[in-house]
């Protein structure tokens, strides 16, 4: 009945008396550093060497004397293995990057140089047919980049009870990690505008890759990477800088978000950020919520839908109901939100005073009636309004305060495409949304949503008039996707019905933004942004899954559910969980883990 | 209050005096949570009323705990997943006003709010002696102090009556004293606490009034020792014969009614 | 334009099978206070498995009366594996998870089976023609359907079948026991589990049922055609009192009913010229979901459910 979550299991380190700590593979630990740290470096030198003989491999593998393509991104992983070995070797200056002394880092950067190196060696083969388009160099990578893999699991561990145990405890998080020395409030500053740097610049090359095989590498440096750093303890520690500084990072946050697109030479990866910008925003809504009030809409795509729609009606394009109405941003912006609140209260008030699922049902229904309808209401089925399948096309360009968005602007010699204007202009939007999102939840009404979530009865009782509390955070997340909405059918020209779905194969739809929340980790600011922008991006640059992705997010979903509900970004109270320094005495037995659960199917 | 066909609590009149300790006993399934619930919203009696400082309340939970009476629950329900402080301040929640608006725009009445609502949270942790462990989850307290904190949450919304169920079930003896003193000091606070509990060394020690409740009906009411004295209840305790049929069963068919109320409260009304 | 007795027919057709399919719905709420979302796709898989057998295992030109039982077992093994597989690969690691995480699954498991009758079933991703029972018959003006006809038969074998089994058998007992307490059913020695599954495999059937007599009254199938019919099976199961197996069958009827009069005749409304026609039914269908909801949240036979202190 009681099957829990369950956490990543360190064998315990007593089972068996008294072992010693030793490889898998015997070596001595000198010689296993020393494989990590020549294999690290080699596997970067080899990048240097052509590692095919034809240019028809995007990324141009031919050259000898600097990488390119996807070389580079064994350069940094082979790079970062390099780092993480000398810093193993407690070298000054480098102890920071594994302060709990374990293996796990060192195992997870090399396991990343080698996934890399080999992921492009096999594409290589397999893209031009057979092994004969390797260059040596190909070779040197190949063997150099499996040196610090087996130098890694060279490195003693205490091993578990079988050998799959053992290698879980190669790459597990150690239960503590040292606390880190005091640094003075402008070192972390710096600390986070450095990664903040960093973030922005890892961000940017993700979305401005240019073929498939290109993001799969980067997607496989980065995860061994962030895996490292997390098993190494520096997440955490990261984390509670960014708590410390929470406004700070915000700033940093929005000010990265702003650098974005004076990155960028082509409008095109603009338009991305743009559509990543909209999707989070959106799914951020959705996170009041989902993730804070528990309450889970599975037609939000609609409210969004139903703020494009008045936007699109009220902005003057000659194929609106109401062409001759042109409405200045600011208010198209706000009859939006407000159409949005509308049928945010008119579906939640019948249904939010019931089980939370029936809310599931009827917000499925709404948001499928939704694209019925404005498919139905060109004048012929249904009342004259929305043009039907055609929907709303020519909507003419935003003007706020005679800065055209359509045109191209110059500002200290970057040039601003069309797409870069929208951008910035979402990052405001987003702005608004996380200012809400964070006040709202530090605040007594965002403490009884979470009251809500956790157990119902006991908030009623605690005298939180549950209907209220959750109308008000359903409304207020209709509002935010319907004033995202405004945006969105500028960014697009035109509305039609179609994106408006449950489920579609392109995002915005409901399955994707409950996807994007669920993925990024509910309850969290930064979650369901980096969850959009990963659901976003995926079909974006693998052409293969566009026809699948759908699929594949229904069994990630399921996978997700079973093996990480928390999603990518764990909420801080499950932070705190682990990290609180003492509460792991507790006795497991004593604590009340499961028991609104229980209450609840017993009941 | 009737589930389906079985009367679960049937005509208990009771009152509770400001400043008085008041204990409720009875064998399992006596109805005495029926009865609670009954008070606080969470059922609908059937027929009769509950009324404080001379109104009648509506049942609705938030209602009544707006007008001042405060609950804690048999099974701990604490938010698992909020803070000892958060829980503290969920409690503080009739006791403020701040809406939406005001969070979004935080403006000086706010901030003035929130402080004050936090400074009330951390004396109430104080008093239970829980405030240095304010950042912990309230899901990783040991039993004894997620008890306490259940208590503090209660007394956050400043209320006139509090009703505890089972407060120191599952605790050892020394706990049990430590929740007798606090008990006390509650009282006085100059708020009256009505206890149900099966420990009734607890109950005699505590209470100035105790009443029991016998398969949903009031059997004695009274000062410990008339209590104590009355057969009646050595019988309904005992297990002896009661009015031809063993008490023990008797009270076991109201459990099951009771467990399964959730299907059947439509009828109650 | 139908005459009303013809629009009653239809209307009590089309209900018969969103009670079929709100049985499934009913059943595994009832138990688990899990709402299934995958069911709709569970009906979908139905008709597929039963076109298999038609199209890839019988030899061309088997009569129909001899291929439709082979049909509704092949549709009935695909829908009833795929049912207990999801309870028991999904749904099952989840008991006393929170609740958001089970629905999720259901969600991801939806679109799981959905995507793989679109991507791997040939020709799956248009409309694939079934086999129609299209003979029809006149009964005093109205016009049925040899597929009608099947319908509304396997409706009323099923169902007077299912009340026997609740009712009767040991089975059935100990699954209204389940129903009522979970925790003491277990108790007093009823494998919970065994009835789980049992309740799924039962929906899983009756879904099958269900699509096969869709297949034949319609002429076609879809991997999409789970979601809007799971959707309004699964009103019909609300409108009848969710739990409650006669008031699936009950409320499937009403919706059906209810439907097929409003994209009839509420044309005729003065102000509402507009709003008729099949393309609205879904409208009106969901409007009375609403409207349920709002007026006897607990259904035309449920109780009302409380949450116990």
């Amino acid at each position: 009945m009681t099957e829990t979550t369950k956490t990543p299991a360190t064998p315990p380190a007593d089972a068996t008396p008294a072992p010693t700590p030793r490889g898998l593979i015997p070596l001595p630990l000198a010689a296993a550093r020393a494989l990590l740290l020549t294999g690290g470096i080699a596997t970067a030198a080899s990048t240097f060497l052509a590692w095919t003989w034809t240019s028809d491999f995007p990324g141009d593998l031919t050259v000898t004397g600097y990488p390119g393509g996807l070389q580079w991104l064994t350069f940094i992983a082979g790079a970062l293995t390099a780092i993480f070995a000398l810093a193993s070797y407690g070298t000054r200056g480098l102890g920071w990057l594994i302060p709990a002394r374990n293996n796990a880092p060192l195992v997870l950067t090399a396991l990343g140089a080698f996934a890399v190196t080999w992921f492009t060696a096999i594409e290589i083969a397999a893209k031009l047919g057979g092994l004969a388009n390797w260059e040596p160099g190909t070779y040197i990578a190949v063997i150099a980049s499996l040196i610090p893999v087996l130098g890694a699991f060279a490195l003693p561990q205490t091993a578990g009870e079988t050998t799959k145990d053992t290698l879980k405890a190669y790459i597990a998080k150690p239960d503590r990690i040292p606390a880190p020395q005091p640094i003075s409030p402008w070192a972390q500053r710096a600390v986070i505008t450095i990664a903040s740097i960093i973030g922005l610049a890892v961000f940017t090359y993700g979305i401005d890759t240019e073929y498939g095989e290109l993001f799969i590498g980067f997607l496989i440096v980065v995860v061994f990477a962030v895996w490292a750093l997390h098993t190494a303890g520096l997440l955490d520690r990261f984390s509670h800088m960014v708590a410390a500084n929470r406004s700070f990072t915000l700033a940093m946050g929005f000010l990265v978000a702003i650098a974005f697109p004076f990155t960028q030479n082509d409008d095109h990866y603009a338009n991305i950020g743009v559509n990543i910008l909209i999707f989070g925003t959106v799914a951020l809504g959705l996170n009041i919520v989902v993730g804070l009030a528990g309450l889970l809409d599975l037609g939000y795509v609609a409210f969004l839908g139903v703020g494009a729609y008045t936007a699109a009606l009220v902005s003057g394009s000659e194929f609106s109901k109401f062409s001759g109405v042109q409405f200045p941003f600011w208010a198209a912006a706000l009859t939006g939100a407000a159409a949005s609140l509308i049928f945010g209260v008119l579906i939640g008030a019948p249904t939010l005073r019931l089980r939370g699922d029936y809310l599931a049902i009827v917000t499925l229904g709404f948001g499928e009636i939704f694209r019925i309808a404005v498919n139905n209401m060109d004048g012929d089925s249904g009342p004259d309004l929305t043009n039907g399948p055609n929907g709303i096309p020519a909507i003419p360009d935003l003007n706020i305060l005679g800065f055209n968005l359509g045109q191209p602007h110059d500002i200290a010699g970057f040039t601003l495409g069309r797409f870069a204007n929208y951008y910035l202009l979402m990052v405001l939007i987003m702005a608004i949304v996380v200012t809400v999102y964070t006040r709202a939840a530090d605040s007594r009404i965002g403490r009884s949503w979470i009251a809500i979530r956790e157990d119902e009865t006991a908030a009623t009782a605690m005298g939180i008039n549950g209907f209220r509390v959750k109308l008000i955070a359903f409304a207020l997340g209709a509002s935010l996707a319907g004033l995202a909405g405004t945006v969105s059918a500028h960014v697009t020209y035109s509305v039609v019905p179609n994106p408006y779905q449950f489920a579609g194969s392109t995002p915005p739809n409901s399955a994707f933004l409950l996807a994007a929340v669920v993925l990024g980790g509910m309850g969290t600011v930064a979650g369901p942004i980096l969850g959009a922008a990963l659901l976003y991006l995926l079909p974006e640059k693998l052409d293969f899954l566009q026809n699948k992705s759908l699929l594949a997010f229904g069994i990630a979903l399921i996978l997700l559910m079973r093996f990480r509900p928390e999603g990518i970004i764990a909420n801080r109270r499950r932070q705190l969980e682990f990290h609180e320094t003492g509460q792991l005495d507790v006795p497991e037995t004593t604590t009340l883990t499961d028991e609104p659960a229980v209450t609840k199917a017993g009941a | 209050m009737r589930f389906g066909g079985l009367t679960a609590v049937r005509s208990v009149d009771f009152t509770v005096n400001s400043g008085e300790i008041v204990g409720l006993i009875g064998p399992n399934g006596a109805g005495k949570t029926t009865f609670f619930n009954c008070l606080t919203g969470l059922y609908i009696p059937t027929e009769g009323t509950v009324s404080y400082k001379g109104t009648v309340l509506p049942p609705k939970p938030h209602l009544v705990t707006q007008a001042g009476i405060a609950r804690t629950f048999q099974n701990i329900r604490l938010f698992a997943n909020m803070t000892v402080l958060e829980n503290v301040l969920v409690g503080r929640h009739t006791r403020t006003k701040e809406g939406l608006w005001s969070a979004l725009l935080r403006g000086p009445g706010f901030k003035k709010a929130e402080k004050a609502s936090e400074d009330r949270a951390m004396e109430l942790l104080e008093f239970i002696g829980l405030a240095h462990k304010r950042d912990h989850l309230a899901r990783n307290l040991p039993y004894g102090e997620q008890r306490k904190l259940e208590i503090a949450r209660a007394l956050a919304s400043e209320p006139g009556l509090l009703l505890l169920d089972e407060p120191t079930a599952g605790m050892n003896p020394q706990e049990t004293r430590t929740t007798e003193e606090l008990v006390f000091a509650i009282r006085d606070m100059g708020i009256a606490v009505l206890v149900i509990e099966h420990d009734m060394r607890f109950i005699f020690n505590l209470c100035d009034r105790v009443a029991v409740l016998v398969q949903g009906e009031k059997l004695v009411e009274g000062t410990s020792e008339v209590v104590q004295a009355d057969e009646r209840v050595v019988a309904a305790y005992l297990g002896e014969p009661f009015e031809g049929a063993p008490g023990e069963a008797e009270a076991a068919e109201v459990a099951a009614a009771e467990s399964t109320t959730s299907n059947t409260k439509g009828e109650a009304q | 334009m139908h005459t009303l007795p013809q629009q009653l027919a239809n209307g009590l057709l089309l209900g018969s099978m969103y009670g079929l399919i709100a049985i499934g719905y009913t059943m595994v709420y009832g138990i688990v206070q899990l709402i299934n979302f995958a069911h709709g796709e569970i009906f979908m898989t139905g008709g597929f498995g039963a076109l298999t057998v038609y199209l890839y295992i019988l030899p061309d030109g088997t009569p129909m009366a001899a291929a439709i039982p082979l049909m509704l077992l092949g549709g009935a093994i695909v829908s009833v594996l795929i049912a207990v597989g999801a309870e028991r690969f999904a749904y099952r690691p989840l008991r006393g998870a929170p609740r958001l995480a089970p629905l999720i699954t259901a969600i991801g498991l939806s679109l799981a089976l959905q995507e793989v009758v679109r991507n791997f079933y040939p020709g799956a991703d248009k409309a694939l023609a079934f086999p129609g029972l299209d003979t029809t018959h006149d009964i005093g003006s109205v016009t049925i359907k040899d597929a009608d006809i099947f319908l509304i038969a396997a409706a009323i074998i099923c169902m007077s079948g299912l009340a026997w089994f609740v009712r009767k058998s040991r089975t059935g007992r100990a699954m209204q026991a389940t129903a009522q307490d979970p925790d003491t059913a277990q108790l007093m020695g009823i494998d919970t589990n065994r009835i789980i599954v049992i309740a799924f495999a039962i929906g899983g059937f009756f879904a099958a049922v269900a699509a096969l007599s869709y297949g034949l009254k319609y002429g076609n199938i879809d991997y999409r055609m789970g979601f809007l019919m799971g959707l309004k099976a699964f009103t019909a199961a609300v409108l009848g009192g969710i739990g409650n197996i006669y008031g699936a069958m009950l409320g499937g009827l009403v919706l059906g009913i209810a439907e097929t009069l409003a994209s009839a005749y509420i044309n005729n409304i003065p102000g509402m010229q507009q709003l008729g026609g099949q393309s609205w039914a879904n409208v009106w269908a969901f409007v009375l979901l609403i409207l349920v909801l709002l007026f006897r949240p607990q259904g035309l036979l449920g109780e009302r459910v409380a949450d116990r202190a």
